[in-house]
């Protein structure tokens, strides 16, 4: 591959150790910026509540969507991620990683589908105010990401097939285990602040 | 080692730096002193404003010097003159010189800061209040000072921005609402600035006054007169198609007699439409904005 | 490891993305049209746009790795050996961060010929003080599209050409950490252009580049344009930003250490620090923006439960950070070249590391100094007063670290050290005009006027364009392999240098003496100094013309081929052949030396490279 020999790394080893290190560099940059993304919802979420323009940051009668449908997207995103990052540690136990790895892409996909019908049924329309604008804007935002991350999943899943599975290619797939984790973990704290502080 | 040992090579060069940096920085401070400032001394603010403006550029003359002259100093006098390539002494740095240089202007900055600081404590210009009572975070400092004519000897003036111009309500006449900003002269005044549609900012060139004006926010700004005679108003933030239109140069500093003779006969041009209007609140909700072209 | 020998035999090219973007963006208008609601007319154009910008994409090839990998295909190698020569490798996907490289310095050069042409029709149009020879719709499009195109090119006109080509080079690597991201950060640059353009089809935006609502709600169109395009830039900052980091980071040659990395380098990994953190802001608040736009949502709706300040907030809190995302280059253009031509050392090394990170760090804390006067807490304002005027401080260390290197020096005056130079004092203006601006009782004045808009143009144009132009006559015969005509350089800085000064300098005055920025009309007094203003904007412009002389009369008239090392420095990047080899080194160079040890005596040659030192032709 002739990105690959570009490198210095006469053999596939080496070259691999180095992708590993540069996906592991590459995963904890993309998660800073990510999260100055979401923290950027969260000053929305806390700036707009707590000045509650013409008392329509929440208006009469407009709250959180159910609280245990959130719940259960938000169980099934831990699931998935833990999954996902119980059997990349296997790397040297193919046989779990490859248990595993669609086991997560089947709970991703239910993450997407919940979320997505939750967003469908939300009891209260997007014009009704700054909570409502608030929650389906970084709940929208948060699963679109999630899709994502599905996608490059299930990607992971077609690469781990009988030929394609080697060490070299599970590495940096490892460190992709962060990113569900990392996602995993921004669906809690929106749990917290849309369903519990809201 | 040689902390503040100068060396023999630099000698002649810092001798003759300090030399010319002194008497241009002399000649420069004297000359930039002489200029008057914006937005002048119409009101207390305006001259706070002014003599801050002329204390910076005072600062700001030997800094400029000191840097451009070493510049020009470095372009003629370390030049290379042979034909071919020569390199330079190894310096690779100079830890004392180091630390004065951040040390002095660390003073410099702090200097300012304070002089910005008593300057902003002492001048007391804008803040806004959103709703009272229930204003808190950054876009509400204070509450419940929108109520007119409660504040003092304050007198209280709305200045309510909307596309393409501004209007100004007298709180403490009747909530009259008239189309030029008439102050009386050494009454201390607290403008209201508040928008009916979108971002606007209300300057007041010769008063020394920018403040924006948002909808649903009550802005405030405090302003004493001090000396009669015009200003020009015009809108600083670009506001749409006729943004560079929307001004007003009939603003009149006026003594106290006159500004009672005018605001009169303000009430009574405008009693018909006084009737009309809503009354005087703190910062008018336009109906929920639409979108169109 | 092959899976399969099956792949994607789509012809990836410019003219396939240009025909795949046209059906993508009516698809996206007529999904719009479809979802949207009644009196909405925007869903479809901002879908229509990331439609085509995808369709545009994928027909440059970026899709081909994501499905390859998703189908369990044989990743396509995109840079054969054999695709890697001829013009043709700069009109396709390619991950060779040299044809990037100058992919992206084309792009940029066309892109700021249209924001310079906005500036003089701006300009002319302030030849009288009412709006005779623009109608104010139009000038007020005008000053948004210039506005917005030139912080485009801005905030890729260093990192994009230079940093893409020179960091690899510079370091003793091979290749980027992630080419692919690369080559996206490049790639979504030309579609965000012509969005941007796009937007004149609809009148135009009426919000300047900093788009407040509620003005940019309410607007028409071709804020569409502005969202989307923005947020194609926002995609540019944060991949590029990934890339140098896990470049700079994880690819260095053995012996490389951070305190032998060049300072160019350095300028890169700070301001990739800040794309990578505040373009994810950016592209937050424009999503809020779009939803305020398309499903009357009211984030920033005060009437509704929302806030104008949340916007600005967001807004500077990218805004701030973003402008050091432009300076922060330059600084280490400045203090990459100075030493090579004064055949010094650079002057305090660690001290100028420390003023690069000091910039980067305090620029996240003064984003409110845009807001001292929009009315927000008066306790808030000490704060952001005293750390904008803090920044003096690092800023300050570059400026002693530069005059220190010069110092006792033996300067080579060259075209790049004469744009360094102006650097220095257009720089020191920008600068000091700064603290005037940060200052809250003197910005009420100050703020929103044409002092302001003289202090960024100082900052900006004076301080990175001049560094840009530095950097293109001290490496543009690396990248290129044909030298500048110095003659033509030294009429072009001076020309540029003192039109620049006459241009910007009295707009200072202008400020001061009332008048508002971003506007079509004004006080008819000030015609006299508008008109001088609007004269020697003109002669800017043509300074910018010589530039483009300099270019074709060297490259295609009077071919003055370089030689690897024309300016004897001692940095790695001239040490390889010109023109540069695909492989960049024949093997891992080991770097035993610093960049910048001029005059030390025995100083070894700063890296082994394996004895192609000098040599010439391609590997």
């Amino acid at each position: 591959m002739a990105v690959r020999t570009r490198a210095y790394e006469a053999d596939a080893a080496a070259a691999a150790a180095l992708d590993t290190r540069l996906a592991g560099i590459g995963t904890w940059l993309f998660l800073a910026a990510d999260l100055f993304f979401f923290v950027a919802w969260w000053f929305a979420f806390f700036y707009l509540r707590a000045l509650n323009n013409h008392q329509d940051w929440k208006a009469q009668g407009i709250g959180p969507p159910s609280k245990g449908y959130g719940a259960i997207v938000l169980v099934l995103a831990l699931a998935t991620a833990i999954t996902y990052f119980l059997g990349s540690r296997q790397a040297t136990m193919a046989f779990l990683f490859r248990l595993l790895t669609p086991v997560a892409l089947v709970l991703g996909i239910a993450t997407c589908l919940f979320q997505g019908y939750e967003m469908w049924h939300l009891g209260f329309g997007l014009t009704e105010g700054g909570y409502p604008s608030v929650f389906s804007g970084l709940s929208g935002a948060w699963v679109i990401q999630f899709a994502l991350a599905t996608a490059w999943l299930a990607s992971i899943v077609t690469q781990t097939g009988p030929a394609g599975d080697t060490i070299v290619r599970r590495q940096p797939a490892a460190s992709f285990a962060w990113i569900l984790l990392y996602l995993a973990a921004i669906g809690l704290v929106n749990y917290f602040l849309l369903y519990v502080v809201a | 080692m040689g902390a503040f040992r100068i060396d023999e090579a630099d000698r002649p060069h810092l001798v003759r730096l300090l030399v010319i940096w002194i008497v241009l920085s002399a000649i420069g401070v004297l000359a930039v002193l002489q200029i008057h400032y914006p937005p002048y001394d119409q009101t207390v603010q305006g001259q706070d404003q002014s003599r801050t403006l002329a204390l910076l550029t005072a600062l700001a003359t030997p800094v400029f010097i000191a840097v451009v002259m070493m510049v020009l100093y470095s372009a003629v006098f370390f030049r290379r003159t042979t034909p071919e390539l020569v390199d330079g002494p190894p310096m690779l740095g100079n830890t004392p010189v180091q630390i004065a240089w951040v040390a002095i202007s660390a003073i410099v900055v702090l200097f300012l800061a304070v002089v910005g600081i008593a300057t902003l404590a002492s001048s007391n210009v804008a803040h806004a209040v959103g709703q009272p009572g229930r204003a808190i975070g950054q876009a509400g400092g204070q509450t419940g000072s929108g109520t007119p004519g409660g504040a003092g000897s304050e007198m209280q003036v709305q200045v309510i921005a909307q596309q393409w111009y501004f209007t100004y309500r007298y709180a403490d006449y009747g909530g009259v609402e008239t189309t030029h900003l008439y102050l009386p002269v050494d009454r201390p005044v607290e403008l209201h600035i508040t928008s009916i549609d979108i971002i606007h900012s209300f300057w007041a060139y010769q008063l020394g006054v920018k403040a924006d004006a948002n909808p649903g926010v009550d802005n405030i700004f405090h302003v004493t007169p001090q000396k009669t005679g015009s200003f020009q108003v015009r809108c600083a933030e670009l506001c749409g198609l006729w943004h560079g239109n929307m001004a007003d140069s009939e603003g009149q500093v006026v003594s106290q007699s006159a500004f009672d003779i005018w605001i009169a006969q303000q009430q009574k041009d405008f009693e018909v439409i006084s009737k009309a209007v809503p009354s005087y609140a703190p910062y008018y909700f336009p109906e929920p904005l639409i979108k169109g072209g | 490891m092959v899976v399969s020998e099956r792949r994607l035999s789509l012809p990836n090219n410019p003219i396939t993305g240009i025909v795949l973007a046209i059906p993508g963006y009516f698809a996206g208008v007529w999904l719009g049209t479809l979802f949207g609601l009644d009196d909405d007319q925007n869903t479809g154009i901002i879908l229509g746009y990331l439609f085509a910008t995808a369709a545009f994409l994928i027909g440059i090839g970026f899709l081909n790795y994501p499905l390859e990998r998703l189908f369990g295909w044989q990743v396509t190698p995109v840079t054969d050996p054999a695709e890697n020569t001829g013009i043709g490798r700069f009109f396709r996907l390619s991950l060779d961060h040299k044809v990037i490289g100058i992919q992206y310095l084309v792009t940029i050069l066309i892109m700021l010929l249209f924001g310079g042409i906005g500036a003089m029709l701006i300009r002319t149009s302030l030849l009288v003080p009412d709006s005779t020879i623009t109608p104010p719709g139009n000038y007020i499009s005008l000053i948004g599209l210039h506005a917005v195109m030139m912080i485009f090119i801005t905030s890729a006109v260093i990192v994009g050409p230079f940093g893409n080509y020179l960091v690899p080079l510079m370091i003793g690597a091979r290749r980027m950490a992630f080419p692919r991201l690369e080559a996206l950060s490049f790639w979504v640059v030309p579609p965000a252009a012509v969005i941007l353009a796009a937007a004149t089809f609809w009148g135009g935006f009426p919000t300047g580049w900093t788009g407040y609502p509620p003005l940019s709600v309410q607007a028409g169109q071709g804020m569409d344009s502005y969202i989307v395009g923005f947020a194609l830039i926002a995609v540019a900052l944060v991949t590029s930003g990934i890339n140098m980091l896990a470049t700079i980071i994880g690819l260095r040659a053995p012996g490389m250490t951070w305190t032998r990395l060049p300072m160019f380098v350095w300028g890169i990994f700070t301001t990739s620090i800040l794309g990578l953190l505040a373009a994810p802001v950016l592209a937050a608040a424009l999503i809020m923006l779009a939803m305020d736009r398309t499903v009357n949502t009211s984030f920033f709706l005060a009437s509704n439960g929302g806030s104008n300040y949340l916007w600005e907030n967001l807004f500077w809190f990218f805004g701030h950070p973003e402008v050091y995302i432009f300076i922060l280059p330059a600084f280490g253009i400045i203090m990459e070249i100075v030493p090579h031509f004064a055949r010094k050392p650079l002057w305090g090394y660690r001290t100028g590391v420390v003023g690069l990170f000091g910039v980067a760090l305090l620029s996240w804390f003064v984003w409110q100094h845009h807001l001292f006067v929009s009315g927000i807490a008066p306790v808030l304002r000490p704060f952001y007063m005293l750390s904008t005027e803090l920044i003096s401080i690092p800023t300050g260390i570059i400026f002693l670290v530069v005059l220190g290197t010069l110092w006792r020096a033996r300067v080579w005056f060259t075209v790049p050290m004469l744009f360094c130079m102006g650097f220095l004092f257009n720089f020191l203006i920008g600068g000091i005009s700064g603290v005037y601006l940060s200052d809250v009782p003197t910005d009420v004045t100050l703020h929103g006027s044409y002092f302001s808009m003289a202090h960024f143009h100082y900052t900006i144009m004076g301080g990175e364009i001049f560094a840009l132009m530095a950097a293109a006559y001290y490496w543009l015969p690396k990248m290129t392999g044909k030298m500048l005509s110095p003659t033509i350089g030294r009429i072009h800085f001076w020309w540029m240098f003192i039109a620049f000064n006459s241009t910007f300098f009295p707009l200072f005055i202008v400020g001061l003496l009332n008048m508002p920025r971003r506007v079509a009309a004004y006080n008819p007094d000030l015609v006299g100094l508008n008109r001088w203003v609007t004269i020697s904007a003109y002669f800017l412009f043509g300074s910018m013309l010589v530039f483009a002389g300099n270019l074709i009369y060297s490259w295609f008239f009077v071919a003055r081929p370089a030689v690897a090392n024309p300016w004897h420095a001692r940095s790695l990047e001239w040490q390889v052949p010109t023109p540069v080899p695909a492989a960049n080194f024949d093997r891992v160079p080991v770097i035993v030396a610093g960049p910048y040890e001029y005059g030390i005596p025995n100083a070894r040659p700063v890296a082994d490279l394996g004895g192609i030192v000098g040599a010439t032709g391609g590997g």
